[in-house]
């Protein structure tokens, strides 16, 4: 029954997502290079990019969308965010941001995913149409759980790869349930020499890649320790959400101590180690916005951070943008505000869109985020610069078909407008 | 100083291109075209804009200080909690004047707040008014000559603290309500008592801090800054100062005023909000970015708040989004209307609307030159003047760090 119901749904899906569309007279950021291809028509085939042309003639059968010469990005992408995990922040039994499990490191935000929260939407408005979705620290100290990625077509299911890498925190703060930093850090190596041992033991050859990497079949305290093996074996990220400059030159001991691929994220004092970081290949995802330290951790936070670390070479992407609420409940206006915020600090403005569109795919292992021939057609046109908050997202274009691009609030606010 | 050749935006919706400012003794001396420069130092100011300095009336600055410590956890400086009626209390006895904020504030062409006490309480205290300059103490800072200012809320924040364990509080939205109106009956009694004693020369009942203050905003002489959300939170509020004779300054957050304007504006209370700040607590639902533009369409005193030492430094960039969201249901906003919410709105709700906020002779002279468009993100304020002296210049930046926690700190300078 079930194969049937999903043949269905293909079937429906196919006349929507065969549909060709053609952007023409676009100013066209395809991130290849530092420049736009000008008055660009874009073909859009079966949910990829057919191809991108300065002056292109659109085939005849394609759905015109005149971008009269304004601003088309990738979608947006967004590296770290929790939308789709929480509705209501202040009210916990709308969230399902951290896991409680004190058994298992591998908390699978994946299966917590709701893509008809409202955040989502307005996210989606905003321009996103990517997001690695973090988990909350858990009650296994310091793993926080396995990220993943979800990509904001309409509907509930926003899931796109799950089971990504693993994620953990570690520093200062009221979170922590292991005490000192330091045996945070010796948790953290413990697991991964454990995982390490179990290799032999446990290596049924699963890619930890795809869909959803091996753990159909794996309780839940087996799928954390699965996906440590794979970041020991070098196939999936670990992500390490630290601030101080102390952890994250712990950080870099770790990746070169275990030939592991490490991201950093928060890395409010990484400007100081920019030129370790690159040496030892470690991306940051940070928000440009930060220049007031929360805590003890983050007292070297400026916004240049971003501008140094590229400039020395370092991946960097935005996410946990805007911090606070502005974070998950902004995940795609806090996103741009806050990549704006680098460029006014000295990020260069090509390096600013990588930083939320390729940059946040790549150290993820993953491809993407640009508007080249074959890629994946996630695309939006803007009234303006999509980095200036004053601009607006007018086509919202996801695997290929246009989503709605109107959110709860312009419902609202359209309901109210002759209120006076 | 004579500033020349600027976009300037005047803060009440004037907007002059190519324009001069000449300032002189602290005070804006004239705004116009073609000055002649009575042999001050000149400014070339072509390519950039000029504005009042920005002014926020909602932040926790110097109470809510960053980095956060455990002792902030334990028993925090944003609200006094002991009771629901904090209303003897007077925040600026809190106030750490090395916060970082103030510094960050300035930086980003801030140059007045109002420092508030929190939500918590239903009367939470008086809140005192700064100017972001260095200082030993908050009285280094504090700006006189306006209406004295006192917080209020309503909603989910004082009965959320009442429903705890322990504490002493009303714990409905119905309770809080008419626990207000039972402070305000006591405190028409203990004014009604004093006038009397006056009068008649009688004795005077006993001196009670907080009847005394809840007098004053009976007597008008205390400005109520209310913290609520709902429709019709602000409805029951706005009855509540009716039944009692006097007049809410500002509604502030009121993420749901856009759905009530015509309450605010036969009241003469303004709204004070974010652009896009919503849902994170219940009550905040329905806030809309398109709020600001709706409201001040409908005719009411309108301006952005941030309530944030970070949001707090781009509160033009809040306007920005929020004439964005406006744009989305077919409603303009020019930059000269927009201007007036972070600059002369604003202003007029701490009693300085004659003093600041405005650029015209006379006024003090707080102004930003900016590098560009005041509402472009990548905009810097290249000069900061407070009462005529430059406060930050950057092209001249002071040595770092400013403050003096951050003096001698490891991890902070390169």
């Amino acid at each position: 029954m079930r194969i049937v119901v999903s043949l269905l749904a293909i079937a429906l899906a196919m006349p929507l997502s065969a549909q060709t569309i053609a952007v023409t007279h676009a100013e066209a950021w395809t991130m290849e290079g530092d420049a736009p291809v000008r008055d660009a028509t874009i073909i859009i085939e079966d949910g990829r990019i057919r191809s991108v042309t300065a002056g292109g003639t659109p085939p005849p059968d394609a759905r015109i969308i005149d971008a009269q010469g304004k601003p088309v990005t990738p979608g947006l992408v967004n590296a770290a965010t929790q939308i789709g995990l929480v509705e209501i922040s202040g009210s916990p039994d709308t969230s399902d941001r951290g896991s409680a499990d004190e058994r298992s490191p591998g908390h699978d935000v994946s299966r917590a995913l709701n893509g008809n929260s409202t955040l989502v939407s307005l996210a989606r408005a905003d321009g996103l149409t990517r997001a690695l979705i973090f988990p909350s620290p858990s009650r296994h100290a310091p793993f926080s759980g396995e990220p993943a990625f979800a990509r904001l077509r309409g509907g509930a299911d926003i899931l796109d790869v799950a089971n990504v890498g693993i994620y953990a925190v570690i520093g200062g703060g009221e979170w922590d349930r292991l005490g000192s930093r330091g045996a945070q850090w010796t948790a953290l190596r413990n697991a991964l020499d454990e995982a390490r041992n179990g290799l032999a033991s446990h290596n049924d050859g699963t890619k930890h890649r795809g869909k959803r990497a091996g753990s159909a079949t794996s309780s839940k305290a087996e799928q954390g320790k699965k996906m440590l093996r794979a970041v020991v074996q070098g196939e999936a990220p670990l992500a390490i959400e630290t601030n101080r400059e102390s952890d994250i030159r712990q950080a870099a001991l770790l990746a070169a101590d275990y030939g592991i691929r490490v991201i950093i994220v928060g890395g409010a004092e990484a400007w100081r180690v920019a030129d370790m970081l690159a040496a030892a290949d470690i991306s940051v995802v940070l928000d440009p916005g930060a220049n007031i330290p929360r805590s003890f951790d983050q007292l070297g936070v400026r916004q240049d951070n971003a501008a140094i670390l590229a400039k020395a070479g370092v991946r960097v992407a935005v996410g946990q943008a805007g911090g606070g609420i502005h974070a998950s409940y902004n995940a795609g206006m806090g996103l741009r505000e806050s990549a704006g915020l680098a460029v006014a600090n000295g990020l260069p403005y090509a390096e600013a869109l990588r930083a939320v569109t390729v940059n946040p795919m790549e150290m993820w292992g993953r491809g993407g985020g640009k508007l080249t021939e074959g890629a994946e057609a996630d695309l939006v046109i803007w009234d303006g610069d999509p980095l200036e908050p004053s601009s607006i997202a007018t086509h919202v274009i996801v695997e290929g078909r246009e989503t709605a691009s109107r959110s709860r609030q312009d419902m609202l606010a359209e309901r109210y407008r002759d209120i006076r | 100083m004579l500033l020349r050749g600027a976009t300037i935006l005047d803060g009440i919706g004037g907007r002059i291109d190519g324009g001069d400012l000449l300032l002189r003794g602290g005070k804006i001396v004239a705004v116009g075209k073609g000055l002649a420069n009575p042999g001050v130092r000149e400014i070339d100011a072509q390519g950039r804009w000029i504005t009042p300095g920005i002014i926020d009336v909602h932040t926790h600055s110097g109470t809510w200080v960053m980095p956060l410590t455990a002792i902030d956890r334990e028993a925090s400086d944003v609200s006094e909690v002991a009771t629901p009626n904090a209303a003897d209390t007077w925040i600026e006895t809190a106030v750490n004047a090395q916060d970082m904020a103030f510094d960050r504030a300035l930086a980003n062409g801030v140059t007045t707040t109002q420092i508030l006490p929190g939500s918590t309480p239903i009367f939470a205290g008086r809140s005192v008014v700064v100017k972001p300059v260095r200082g030993a103490t908050v009285w280094d800072m504090k700006v006189v000559g306006g209406v004295q200012g006192f917080k209020m809320a309503c909603g989910e924040n004082p009965k959320s603290w009442g429903a705890d364990e322990n504490n002493e509080g009303p714990t409905s939205r119905q309770g809080v309500i008419s626990y207000m109106r039972q402070q305000f009956l006591d405190a028409q009694r203990y004014k009604h008592a004093v006038e009397r004693a006056r009068k008649a020369g009688g004795s005077m009942p006993p001196r009670d801090l907080k009847l005394e203050t809840i007098a004053g905003i009976l007597a008008g002489e205390i400005r109520v800054n209310l913290h609520c959300y709902r429709a019709g939170d602000i409805a029951a509020v706005l009855s509540v100062a009716k039944e009692f004779g006097f007049t809410i300054g500002a509604v502030h957050h009121a993420t749901e005023a856009y759905k009530i304007p015509s309450l605010l504006r036969e009241a003469g209370t303004c709204a004070a909000v974010w652009a896009d700040w919503w849902g994170f607590k219940v009550e905040a639902q329905d806030a809309i970015r398109a709020e600001a533009p709706l409201l001040e369409r409908a005719g009411v005193c309108v301006m952005m708040h941030s309530d944030s030492a970070t949001d707090g430094q781009r509160l033009n960039i809040a306007a920005a989004k929020a004439a964005a969201a406006g744009r989305r249901i077919g409603i303009e906003t020019p930059v000269e209307t927009m201007i007036k919410w972070t600059t002369s709105n604003p202003a007029r709700l701490l009693g300085l609307g004659d003093k600041v906020g405005t650029l015209a002779p006379g006024f003090q002279a707080d102004v930003v030159l900016w590098s560009g468009d005041p509402f472009s993100i990548y905009s810097r304020p290249d000069v900061v003047v407070i009462d005529g002296a430059i406060a930050w210049d950057r092209s001249n930046l002071p040595e770092y760090p400013v403050s003096d926690f951050e003096l001698g700190r490891g991890g902070v300078n390169p």
